[in-house]
């Protein structure tokens, strides 16, 4: 049988970090870009703290079968706490993105590991913790390469309350900037 | 047309919409709120009503009043809803009121686990009222399905002049996925069946005996409709006697019967040359193929008949799928409830040498396909 490409991404981190959210917008990013996308959330009962997971699964040129991850090729982890109870869901040889705000080592040695700030970035460069989301899926987009970041900007403008939309826009732009010159993409 | 990445609710509402859905009348029950939260802020916009009932038992009942009345009407609620609507369901199945309720499965029995996946509606859907009568219920695997037989549900609820089911589960309904919409006209919608005879002539019953299906007038057109739940004559006039009740039920089953080829749906997978074939519907069948998947990169065997319609049951489909398997393994989140109904289908085609085997799943959770494998391991079937 031929093989479709297929990309399997866990974000996690603790409620109110945004994942859902990013889960939800990064899904909108691929599913524009023409692919198939599969998201699923899982959350606990807390609106802060917690745990908060997005599995997505992107597959290019087939429809999908699987509806959650079996391991994944891509990690975002946004806290150390999710780090280490996920770390069991992510491949050995798979990018694994961390949040160095809250995460000082990695659970596992993953084959690719990138830290990136992406919550401090968001309080020092747009004075807002909230949208490290938005940083992350800037920085995503150089790591991975799988979408532009005009896309993801076109689809936070859409998706976001308007008075909200330049905030996200410019952590958008932040997290960009901080994998470019990391020389990530 | 347009694409959208939405959640299996979602992609039900938006069918509902093409379809020409004019009145959503439910109660909230976790998994299916969502739906209602959707519709609420879409259709009025589109010119529908959306209301919520005291209840699912008024709900269901305010819905047979407006398909009476020729609206489009559809609810979505889950188990614990579902058995409140059992009698409402049965009044629509007698008085031929055309509607589609959202079954969006979840963990039971009684209100079991509101936030968990289950498929243990299977017999629910079909058995629910008491008495003889038939319906028609769509189970779809993916958002993309949930708008396709939602349409279709539609579609098949007017034609036949009754209740359809849409069997989602909790997994299929949150999970968000691309989801293709169409609108009327890029896609099949069919409208009420309607009468070509003036209103002296008419009589709210009369079936066309091609379909069994009796034209429908609409209550306040000035034509003489008796929406009757007691045994009745084409009229809809009371009336006990035993050739008029026969005449009656008979036909509410066998308009299904009758109209089984448009209503049938199903796909198949990898079965060409399958020796063991899987059978899963709903999210349990994204996990089964993904194994099957699997086990044929393995050199094994493998196929997965999915039907979508589970009442009734594309069943020459499944013999087809069968032709080459010596086992078939019915894998569900239940106890063991479809396997029932494949293997009547089975043994009805006098398919005796194949052995049946059940995988019932009792989770909570959409079996991942290792999970799957684990209890096939776990019964020591030696499949392969």
């Amino acid at each position: 049988m031929e093989k479709a490409r297929k990309y399997q991404i866990i974000i996690a981190g603790r409620g109110g970090q945004g994942i859902l959210l990013a889960g939800h917008i990064l899904g909108k990013t691929l599913v524009k870009k023409g692919y198939y996308v599969v998201h699923s959330e899982t959350y606990s009962a807390e609106t802060r703290g917690g745990d908060s997971r997005s599995d997505l699964i992107v597959t290019i040129g087939e429809e999908p079968d699987l509806i959650r991850i079996r391991k994944a090729d891509i990690a975002v982890f946004m806290f150390d706490e999710q780090m280490e109870r996920y770390a069991k869901w992510v491949k050995d040889d798979a990018t694994v993105i961390l949040d160095s705000t809250y995460i000082d080592k990695p659970t596992k040695n993953w084959s690719k590991i990138i830290s990136i700030p992406f919550s401090k970035l968001a309080e020092e460069k747009v004075r807002n913790r909230r949208v490290a989301n938005m940083v992350m899926l800037g920085s995503l987009s150089v790591i991975t390469g799988l979408f532009e970041v005009g896309l993801l900007k076109e689809v936070v403008a859409e998706s976001v309350k308007p008075e909200w939309r330049d905030v996200n826009l410019k952590a958008i732009d932040v997290g960009f900037e901080a994998a470019k010159e990391m020389g990530l993409g | 047309m347009r694409v959208e990445f939405i959640s299996g609710n979602e992609a039900s509402a938006e069918g509902a919409m093409t379809a020409g859905l004019k009145v959503y009348v439910g109660y909230p029950i976790t998994p299916s709120s969502d739906l209602f939260e959707y519709l609420s802020e879409k259709l009025p916009e589109r010119g529908g009503i959306v209301f919520q009932g005291e209840d699912e038992i008024a709900s269901i009942n305010a819905l047979v009043g407006a398909a009476l009345a020729g609206a489009k009407a559809m609810t979505a609620t889950s188990g614990p809803g579902l058995s409140l609507m059992a009698e409402g369901i049965g009044l629509a199945c007698m008085v031929e009121a055309p509607l589609v309720i959202v079954d969006v499965m979840r963990a039971g029995p009684s209100t079991g686990i509101a936030t968990h996946v289950g498929q243990g509606d299977i017999m629910q859907s079909r058995w629910l009222s008491h008495g003889p009568y038939n319906l028609v219920a769509f189970a779809p695997f993916s958002a993309q399905e949930a708008f396709d037989y939602t349409v279709k549900a539609f579609n098949v609820a007017v034609r036949l002049r009754l209740p359809v089911i849409l069997l989602s589960d909790a997994t299929i309904a949150h999970t968000r996925e691309r989801v293709v919409i169409k609108e009327s006209g890029e896609i099949e919608v069919e409208d009420f069946k309607r009468p070509t005879v003036p209103p002296e002539k008419y009589r709210f019953y009369d079936p066309d005996p091609r379909d069994l299906v009796p034209p429908m007038a609409f209550l306040g057109e000035g034509y003489y409709i008796h929406a009757e739940s007691l045994s009745h004559d084409e009229r809809g006039y009371y009336d006990t006697r035993p050739s008029v009740y026969r005449r009656l039920v008979e036909r509410l089953v066998k308009k299904v019967e009758r109209n089984k080829k448009s209503i049938v749906a199903s796909k198949s997978y990898y079965t060409d040359d399958a020796e063991i074939l899987f059978v899963a519907f709903g999210s349990v069948a994204r996990s089964t193929l993904a194994l099957v998947r699997d086990l044929r990169e393995q050199g094994i065997k493998a196929g997965l008949f999915r039907p979508i319609s589970i009442w009734p049951l594309d069943d020459e489909k499944l013999i087809e799928a069968s032709k080459r398997a010596k086992k078939v393994v019915v894998v569900e989140l239940n106890q063991g409830q479809l396997v029932e109904v494949i293997e009547d289908a089975l043994w009805h085609h006098q398919r005796y040498d194949v052995e049946v085997l059940s995988l019932p799943m009792i989770l909570s959770e959409t079996p991942s396909p290792d999970e799957i494998l684990d209890e096939i391991n776990s019964k020591g079937w030696k499949l392969w």
